[in-house]
């Protein structure tokens, strides 16, 4: 843990990038983010995770000063973002959900806008994410994918410490996805701090290095993507049709397999990661080689799912799951 | 390095001038308006118009509506729109102060005002004539406050609706009676009491009154001056408060 106390305040280590103790956050009575800690260290792919409401956005405005928290400290990149809110989005790269540029705004014209003169070569990240050609264009007529490479351009341009990235791939058809995922990626490598906000789990497993699970204002688990799933996913299941009848009990025997169940011909094998392989082995051992064969690897959004139909008993949550890093 | 407010002053110029709304409403209604109606009552001094030629009248009268048109119908529409589809939010998280965004509007209103005003002047000059300016210093004043004071409670308006359409709805509603009553339509003389009434109590009366009578030298106002400023003032500091500068 990077955190330390000097004089009875909870100070920040210079590796830390974003750290947040005990934030609270409610509209009109309802509380959307409560005693929230997180630390966000240098370089790190951090992804926020959960349902709709579960308070992820509201986290990230307060850690960019775009709101203002009932309670709770926090520090990014050693500033206050509720004293200096100002100061704190200058050194923020933002992506924010729900967001445009006037619509006759070009993109050279907004890549102007938003350059404060201590950025990055416009011209090499317009080329890198593809908008060369398109940079006379006006926003109104970008398409989706279009639109989100530029607002990762400006997320980009004034060279920030850390980039927060609220939903970016939201609506974007797979290719584009998969070209701003690279671009994350690319950031990654750079060394630069990304918190992502995402719906996305298959682009949380891609992109974080580590995910925090939310519901309700609350952290319900966080860890590497793999490590969520081992601690919340369940099982893998091998299924297929099996011509030996004497395959199951062979089949219960193996390391990691938990469960059995045949219907018909049809056998469906639950166990960890590895009685896939184990399967699998004693398969081609009995010379049964099923051309239906099929697996179902456990993955992060069977363990958030698994996450979030857990009873939510809020002391429960502080006790035992809250920090479990 | 440029600093934000100027960037943002640069861009908002420039996008305002692609702005069909603004090309149609604020540069092109007021000088075709003032075509049609300063040549319906001809150029012969009435006691209609003070003993003015009718088309000096609206000539040194459609100033205004070229000032009612930024402030209740551009603005609202504009700044409502950036609101609604979050532009505002991009531009506070990019880190651009609040206050940048305020000063950008007040510049973008005064230069709309400025060039709608001269182009009505352009155009108005070959077809009617420049009526001679009779104090100068009175009819700036009463241009420069009721810019000011208009275009704020352009911004309030912006920052109050939930929606461009509810501000071009409730910007509309407020534009016409305003324009006919206090600014472009009949004058004064020839309406009946009730809506003479109605009109005197018009903010944009106020500006009308203000620029009209020293322009044409029927008149010091310093009462309605006096009015128009404070209409600045506390357009001004309510906007501002709002905005939460």
């Amino acid at each position: 843990m990077s955190v330390s106390m000097i004089d009875g305040m909870t100070t920040m280590d210079s590796e830390d990038v974003v750290t947040v103790r005990g934030l609270r956050k409610s509209y009109g009575g309802r509380v959307v983010v409560d005693e929230m800690d997180l630390d966000v260290r240098a370089g790190e792919v951090v992804g926020l995770i959960g349902a709709n409401g579960a308070g992820k956005t509201t986290t990230v405005e307060c850690i960019q000063g775009l709101r203002r928290p009932d309670a709770g400290t926090l520090r990014v990149l050693g500033t206050d973002p509720v004293r200096e809110p100002g100061r704190v989005r200058t050194l923020i790269g933002s992506q924010l959900q729900d967001s445009a540029l006037p619509d006759r705004l070009r993109v050279s014209e907004a890549v102007d806008l938003f350059a404060t003169g201590r950025g990055r070569d416009r011209h090499e990240l317009l080329e890198r994410f593809g908008l060369t050609a398109r940079r006379r264009a006006a926003f109104a007529s970008l398409s989706g994918g279009e639109r989100q490479r530029l607002f990762l351009v400006l997320a980009l341009l004034n060279r920030p410490r850390l980039v927060v990235l609220d939903e970016l791939t939201q609506g974007l058809d797979p290719a584009a996805r998969r070209d701003v995922w690279a671009a994350v990626a690319q950031l990654q490598r750079e060394g630069t701090t990304v918190l992502l906000v995402t719906h996305e789990l298959d682009e949380a497993e891609a992109l974080c290095g580590r995910v925090i699970a939310m519901r309700n204002g609350r952290i319900l688990d966080q860890g590497r993507p793999a490590e969520l799933v081992a601690r919340h996913a369940g099982w893998a299941r091998i299924s297929f049709t099996a011509r030996d009848p004497g395959l199951v009990e062979g089949l219960r025997r193996l390391p990691g397999v938990r469960q059995v169940d045949i219907a018909a011909d049809r056998v469906q094998v639950h166990g960890d990661r590895r009685s896939i392989a184990q399967v699998g082995a004693e398969l081609v051992r009995r010379g049964e080689v099923p051309a239906d064969l099929d697996v179902v690897l456990p993955d992060l959004e069977a363990a958030l799912l698994h996450l979030l139909d857990a009873p939510l008993d809020p002391k429960a949550d502080d006790r035992e799951l809250v920090n479990l890093r | 390095m440029t600093s934000a407010a100027t960037r943002l002053i640069r861009a908002e110029l420039r996008l305002t001038m692609r702005d069909p709304l603004v090309l149609t409403f604020v540069l092109v209604f007021p000088i075709v308006t003032m075509l049609i109606i300063g040549g319906a009552f001809g150029t012969t001094p009435d006691v209609a118009f003070e003993h003015q030629n009718p088309a000096h009248w609206y000539v040194a009268s459609y100033f205004t509506v070229v000032i009612a048109a930024t402030g209740l119908v551009m603005l609202p529409v504009h700044l409502a729109a950036y609101r609604e589809r979050g532009v505002l939010r991009r531009f506070a998280a990019a880190g651009f102060p609040r206050w940048s965004f305020a000063l950008a509007e007040l510049t973008l209103g005064l230069a709309t005002i400025a060039v709608a005003g001269v182009l009505l002047l352009v155009v108005a000059a070959p077809v009617y004539g420049i009526p001679a300016v009779h104090d100068l210093g009175r009819v700036a004043l009463g241009l420069l406050f009721g810019s000011i004071g208009f275009i704020s409670i352009g911004v309030l308006l912006g920052t109050l609706l939930p929606s461009a359409r509810a501000a071009q709805a409730v910007g509309l509603m407020l534009f016409f009676p305003s324009f006919l009553l206090g600014a472009g339509g009949p004058p004064p003389h020839v309406m009946g009491s009730a809506l003479r009434h109605v009109g005197d109590a018009l903010p944009l009366t106020w500006v009308t009154t203000s620029i009209r009578q020293p322009w044409l030298g029927i008149g010091t106002p310093t009462g309605t001056l006096v009015q128009v400023i404070a209409l600045a003032v506390v357009a001004t500091a309510v906007a501002a408060r709002r905005a939460a500068l």
